[in-house]
């Protein structure tokens, strides 16, 4: 499923977002990067539905976003926030189980069937074992990843992900990109996810989208678009581009 | 092995209520044995049975007893419910039956009937219908904020304190003897209940029950912060609404039969979170069965304590304060 963006734009207070035409294809992973305060996670938000978008200005698939309902939209495109907003403590597979509430009617209890991909959906992730835990004592890491889960028992074809390796530490960091492009290239799921760490975007992105100000600066394939030039502008902060043994590192 | 505890004692509290009900028929001035009670509950199916039976006892079981005790049952499970529901809606687990100023607004409402209206409107109608006048005050006050969750407890509490001042002016130019009934009636009791109470408000509060209980698991994606429910598919707006009116209903239905029963709402959901988790799959319906049984009981001693009528809702938070204050500081990880 493709996710388009043409003329759109979103204001809060003094920020501006505009954002003139972009493309997500399917199978792909697309990573955005640029400074805080670019319009990265609005931006996220506006492409998953939660903040308010002109008409016409976002189409998944030949459908208009502001035309879906929020259960037709969830059951496309899944979020995943940074942190969870929970305020009590449900065990993580009760947890992953809130996924299915766009496949469930109001009244409705998840079934057998739902159970069951919600626990595919974390032995997907490699948390099997985690089902029963309370999720508040799972780590930073660990949450992610339930998280995550939680994201896959939506079952969309559209995955978006806001900055999903702060706070990990390198290995979890690895883990979720891994998991990433695993569903980029074995799910053929559209992935676009927001990141920090420019060597880990180098490495994973399929296409990166380099934004400034509310503005999309470049976007295309790494090997295309990625300059010492274009990273000094974003970041108004000298960078250099290192490469060795057919792998690029960011330097500052 | 903890599913199976769980499952035992999800059970167990289940059938609690009924056992205590059948219990709470023999209690009371006149006592009627076992067996005479068995008789006379199923005489209206076998009509030989009535001759042996006095009509005395009949009386007491059908007039008196029987809709006390299905009184007591449906505002235990209605404000229990009403209680936990809310918790989960508003993110917050301290949050009462009576956040929105149903109890505020049901007192004004009693108290124009007590000393304005006279017997030309039962308490029962104007408190039901202040109550809800309450909610929809603050309902409309808090639509336009930025923050719906601050914003509708806060107004929740400024449209309490308003009522509340409402109360007192009716109470200051109230005759003594309108404030006996008044203040009985404020301080909780099923005592006047008969069939006529039990004909409109058994009726709102099973329906409204149903709604609340067939949508038990949404309540865990409703407790997900607003931006969280939103993104997972629910229609937030009118969710929310569906979940506002129903408690309104249920919890004004309550409070216009038996008064302002406090710390019933509060206290039950929080037991049931220690007791099974906190699954409102598990949560609701267990609420319900524990509201009814503690509000059962509790009017048990209130008719039973002395040899007249003690208001019920004394007892409920003179138990309830200091369970909550245990509760609090043994509740560990239940919420954050």
């Amino acid at each position: 499923m493709s996710l388009r963006v043409r003329n759109l734009v979103f204001r809060y207070r003094a920020f501006e977002l505009r954002v003139g035409g972009l493309a997500f294809e399917e199978s792909r992973l697309t990573v955005i990067v640029g400074p805080n305060g670019a319009g990265k996670t609005t931006f996220l938000k506006c492409l998953a539905g939660l903040l308010p978008v002109p008409k016409g200005a976002i189409d998944l698939d030949g459908r208009d976003l502001v035309s879906l309902g929020e259960p037709e939209r969830a059951r496309r495109l899944a979020f995943v926030p940074q942190e969870h907003g929970a305020a009590f403590n449900y065990s993580v597979l009760d947890f992953v189980l809130m996924g299915r509430t766009a496949h469930l009617p109001l009244f409705a209890s998840p079934s057998a069937e739902d159970v069951r991909i919600a626990e595919e959906a974390l032995s997907f992730v490699g948390f099997s074992a985690y089902a029963s835990r309370p999720h508040f004592q799972l780590s930073s890491g660990e949450r992610r990843m339930v998280l995550i889960a939680r994201a896959l028992a939506q079952q969309t074809d559209l995955l978006v992900l806001d900055e999903p390796t702060t706070f990990l530490d390198p290995r979890h960091e690895a883990e979720v990109m891994d998991l990433a492009r695993k569903l980029a290239a074995e799910r053929r799921k559209t992935v676009v996810m927001t990141l920090h760490n420019l060597d880990l975007a180098v490495r994973s992105a399929d296409e990166m989208v380099f934004m400034k100000n509310g503005r999309v600066v470049s976007s295309g394939r790494p090997e295309d678009v990625l300059t010492e030039n274009l990273l000094t502008r974003v970041y108004d902060f000298p960078m250099t581009l290192f490469r060795l043994e057919g792998r690029t590192f960011v330097l500052r | 092995m903890a599913t199976r505890r769980k499952r035992f004692l999800t059970a167990f509290l289940l059938v609690l209520p009924f056992a205590v009900f059948l219990a709470s028929l023999h209690v009371g001035t006149s006592q009627i044995s076992p067996g005479l009670l068995f008789k006379t509950l199923l005489s209206p199916l076998f009509p030989s049975w009535k001759a042996a039976i006095p009509p005395s006892t009949f009386d007491i079981v059908f007039a008196i007893r029987l809709p006390r005790l299905l009184l007591a049952l449906a505002v235990g499970a209605a404000l229990a419910v009403s209680g936990a529901s809310l918790q989960s809606l508003f993110k917050n687990p301290l949050v009462n039956e009576y956040i929105l100023g149903i109890s505020s607004g049901a007192a004004f409402g009693a108290s124009l009937s007590f000393v304005v209206f006279g017997s030309r409107v039962p308490p029962q109608i104007s408190s039901f219908a202040f109550a809800v006048l309450a909610v929809v005050l603050v309902l409309a006050i808090s639509r336009r904020s930025d923050s719906p969750v601050v914003s509708v407890l806060l107004t929740g509490v400024i449209v309490s304190a308003f009522f509340s001042a409402l109360l007192s002016l009716v109470e200051y130019f109230a005759s003594p003897y309108s404030l006996q009934a008044l203040f009985f009636w404020l301080m909780g009791n099923l005592w006047k209940s008969g069939w006529a109470d039990l004909a409109v408000s058994l009726p709102l509060i099973a329906a409204g029950l149903a709604v609340l209980l067939f949508m038990r698991w949404r309540f865990n994606v409703l407790s997900m912060s607003d931006e969280e429910a939103r993104s997972l598919g629910v229609r937030l707006r009118r969710e929310k609404l569906v979940v506002l009116v129903t408690t309104t209903i249920i919890t004004a239905a309550a409070t216009s039969v038996a008064g302002i029963i406090g710390w019933i709402g509060l206290i039950v959901p929080h037991l049931v979170r220690m007791i099974i988790g906190v699954d409102n799959r598990r949560v609701l319906p267990l609420s319900a069965a524990l509201g009814a049984t503690v509000l059962i009981v509790a009017d048990d001693i209130a008719r039973s304590l002395a040899a007249f009528e003690v208001p019920v809702g004394i007892f409920t938070s003179l138990i309830g304060i200091p369970l909550f204050i245990v509760l609090l500081r043994k509740a560990g990880k239940v919420w954050r």
